[in-house]
């Protein structure tokens, strides 16, 4: 575990690619960076991503570069497995308890999973999102940042034979949690989003249904690093060649509480569409819409693409899915350009599930209050002239903890939170000490 | 040698789901190693030998194809099922 410095210029909280840019900008100029990320690995959602859109290209190969960036600079300490706890503001600075928790293995770990390979149990891999198991010590993925394995200490059956062959004997049971009270000068919330849980809408049968997944699930299959040997149906493993999308799930429906676009997943869907395209030449994808939201640069193009390739776009709402014997769905819509209640028939369905906000932020400062705005996303208090500040002087908001975006605008609004976090500390040191020019 | 885990050991015991998943898991590896034993299959032809539901067959033999103790043999005739077989050194075995 990392020894933490006493005092931090700021303190970013979540590694993912928000976090990351803005530890990277500051960092750049000399500030000393406590970067804590609550997961095994940095990188946030978008290390597990295929491809982006609109230009398909590889997401592992843009974002590697900069966590191994992250990972190495000398001006960012990075915490992973690790939670900020209690900040309390003082007269200048943020006082915070940091609580690195034990995964049971050092950082002597090389990543040769050998370990992997004699562990006995198997668990449901988180980071495929369910779709295979994984072994209780595990490198989380095969890009992960640190490559250090973890032990699922509650699914471990403490047989030590990952001890026995641990080449660098690198595995440590008696690992302890660590508890350290730190102070930084600023902090900024990254603290990213949450994807929306399909098992609430119970009319589509996500949990129930195994032919219907998430697109995060139908993302981990069009990645190199796949779960299955190909693109396969969950129910029984056939190769699926009747593909719908439902989207919209979780997203403009005040039904379930989020009334707002999630802003990403028209264009993540039509990225699939083409990926599956090329993936499977011989099925049929459609795409069940209420509006297709093509804003960004050369995302019309991108629609349009698809809309070449044979993408089928349906303008319907799709109210509920059944489950064939054969394990086909029957999807009941209302085809929104006719009025009429129609029905189609498909063998497998992605749900194109919504981002929700992460409100873990809002139980984090202990004698000050982060507004959040009408939808649980960090309240942008001067969202035209300065979009990073927040509600409490020092305390800046980076990427889709201030509300939903896509990769491009997360990296902007994190360039936002660092220039505006360095002018701050430009200003705070200048106070203390106003010799510094 | 000295192991942590024998410290580890002496302060908590293995939990109930562990050694839960760690039965499932063998139960299921053995029965699919020996229906794959007769030769290549498909998921439903493995569900329908050793009596279980397809899609648990699918994450057991994925998570098998994982951790290198199977390998896709071919495609059916019909474009539809791969068809999965033991790693050599398994067949050894």
């Amino acid at each position: 575990m990392l020894e933490p410095k006493k005092h931090y210029d700021v303190l970013v909280i979540g590694g993912g690619i928000a976090g990351q840019e803005t530890a990277l900008n500051l960092a750049n100029l000399g500030y000393k960076i406590a970067l804590v990320e609550k997961d095994y690995s940095i990188g946030g959602k978008m290390i597990l991503l295929s491809k982006v859109f609109p230009t398909l290209d590889c997401a592992a190969c843009i974002t590697t570069p900069k966590v191994s960036e992250t990972a190495r600079h000398p001006n960012i300490d990075v915490f992973t497995y690790s939670q900020v706890e209690d900040i309390f503001k003082q007269e200048r600075g943020f006082r915070f308890t940091l609580r690195q928790k034990p995964r049971y293995v050092t950082e002597d770990c090389t990543g040769c999973q050998l370990c992997e390979q004699v562990c006995p149990v198997v668990v449901e891999d988180e980071y495929q999102y369910g779709l295979i198991g994984r072994k209780a010590i595990f490198i989380p993925h095969s890009i992960a940042n640190p490559r250090i394995a973890a032990i699922d200490i509650e699914h471990c059956t403490l047989c030590g034979l990952c001890e026995n062959v641990c080449p660098p004997k690198s595995i440590d049971f008696t690992q302890q949690e660590r508890v350290d009270e730190i102070y930084a000068t600023a902090v900024v919330l990254a603290t990213g989003y949450k994807l929306f849980d399909p098992t609430i809408i119970k009319r589509y049968g996500y949990g129930k249904y195994k032919n219907v997944v998430t697109a995060m699930q139908m993302e981990r299959q069009l990645v190199p690093t796949r779960p299955f040997n190909n693109i396969l149906r969950p129910s029984d493993g056939k190769v699926p060649d009747n593909i719908a999308y439902v989207l919209c799930t979780g997203s403009r429906d005040v039904t379930l509480g989020n009334p707002i676009c999630s802003q990403v997943c028209c264009m993540y869907s039509t990225k699939q569409a083409q990926l599956l395209m090329g993936a499977l030449p011989m099925a049929d994808v459609t795409l069940y819409y209420i509006n297709i939201r093509a804003f960004g640069k050369g995302f019309c193009e991108f629609y349009q693409q698809a809309r070449s390739m044979g993408v089928g776009y349906v303008k319907g709402k799709v109210g509920r899915i059944f489950e064939k014997e054969d394990g086909n769905l029957i999807l009941r819509y209302e085809d929104i350009e006719t009025g009429e209640v129609a029905e189609a028939e498909h063998d497998l369905v992605v749900l194109s599930i919504g981002i929700l906000p992460n409100k873990d932020y809002q139980n984090l400062f202990k004698n000050v209050r982060v507004e959040h705005d009408p939808y649980n996303y960090v309240r942008q208090v001067d969202e035209l002239t300065s979009p990073a500040r927040t509600s409490v002087d020092g305390v800046f908001v980076a990427g889709t903890a201030s509300g939903p975006m896509d990769i491009p605008d997360t990296i902007l609004s994190a360039g936002a939170a660092s220039s505006e976090t360095a002018s701050y500390l430009r200003k705070v040191y200048k106070e203390i000490q106003p010799s510094l020019s | 040698m000295n192991r942590t885990v024998d410290i580890i050991k002496k302060q908590r015991k293995a939990t109930e789901a562990a050694k839960e998943k760690l039965k499932e898991f063998n139960r299921m590896k053995k029965a699919i190693t020996n229906a794959l034993r007769e030769g290549p299959a498909t998921i439903p032809q493995i569900a329908g030998k050793i009596n279980e539901p397809t899609d648990k067959v699918l994450y057991y033999l994925m998570t098998m194809y994982k951790f290198g103790m199977v390998e896709v043999d071919s495609i059916d005739d019909m474009d539809e099922y791969y068809l999965y077989r033991l790693k050599k050194q398994e067949n050894k075995q």
